[in-house]
């Protein structure tokens, strides 16, 4: 069944805009409680330079395979394009993982 | 509350242990006056353990992905009205033939 006034498959497709948009929300979520978790190791474990950015890109892919494997690896059924998942919340994620990383530095 | 909250907060649990247990740990080298580099074995593998759960939950816990295809099942844009309040019965589909057969899709 067509909904009226559907487009053709030339034109841009109209999606479902509040499910993409908590889709959305979901990965931002996801991503910002990893970046703390990952920030807080980080510190505990003795991170400094260099390599507590190493680790926390690594942790970020982590968890990008993880949303890939949430959305059982069929992005087109939930997102508009692969850049959601993959890129989305990486560098905002980045400055609340220094914060949380920086804090057990100090008091461990 | 779901099990991925009660697994998220068991590894916090577990991450704020192996904090504390640094701690210690950091006091007693500074007793010895060594350096501290990393923490002992035993207190890494309660990080990595923390980190996994945490990392479990923090993909569990937000909400589940719902499907952005407009014409799939569970996305239809057009439902059949529930309440009587449209539906009328004094149309002209009386003159069509009718096929007592047909089913409705809900």
């Amino acid at each position: 069944m067509a909904a009226a006034g559907g487009v053709s498959s030339d034109d841009v497709p109209i999606l479902q805009a509040e499910n993409l948009t908590s889709n959305v929300k979901s990965i931002y979520y996801s991503r910002t409680f990893l970046s703390i978790i990952g920030g807080v190791v980080a510190g505990i474990w003795g991170f400094t330079g260099l390599m507590g950015f190493v680790f926390y890109f690594l942790i970020m892919m982590v968890a990008s395979i993880g949303l890939l494997a949430k959305s059982k690896f069929s992005v087109q059924t939930y997102f508009d394009s692969w850049n959601r998942i993959l890129i989305e919340g990486v560098f905002g994620g980045l400055m609340s993982f220094v914060l949380f990383w920086s804090y057990p530095l100090m008091m461990i | 509350m779901g099990i991925g909250y009660v697994v998220g907060v068991i590894g916090g649990a577990i991450l704020a242990h192996a904090a504390y247990a640094t701690i210690q740990y950091r006091a007693v080298l500074k007793i010895t006056e060594e350096e501290f580099t990393r923490p002992p074995m035993d207190v890494m593998m309660e990080l990595l353990l923390g980190l996994a759960l945490c990392m479990w939950a923090g993909l569990a816990v937000p909400a589940k992905f719902l499907s952005v295809v407009p014409h799939s099942d569970e996305n239809r844009i057009v439902s059949l009205p529930a309440n009587l309040d449209f539906m009328i019965f004094n149309h002209r589909g009386r003159a069509l033939p009718s096929d007592p057969d047909l089913k409705l899709k809900t």
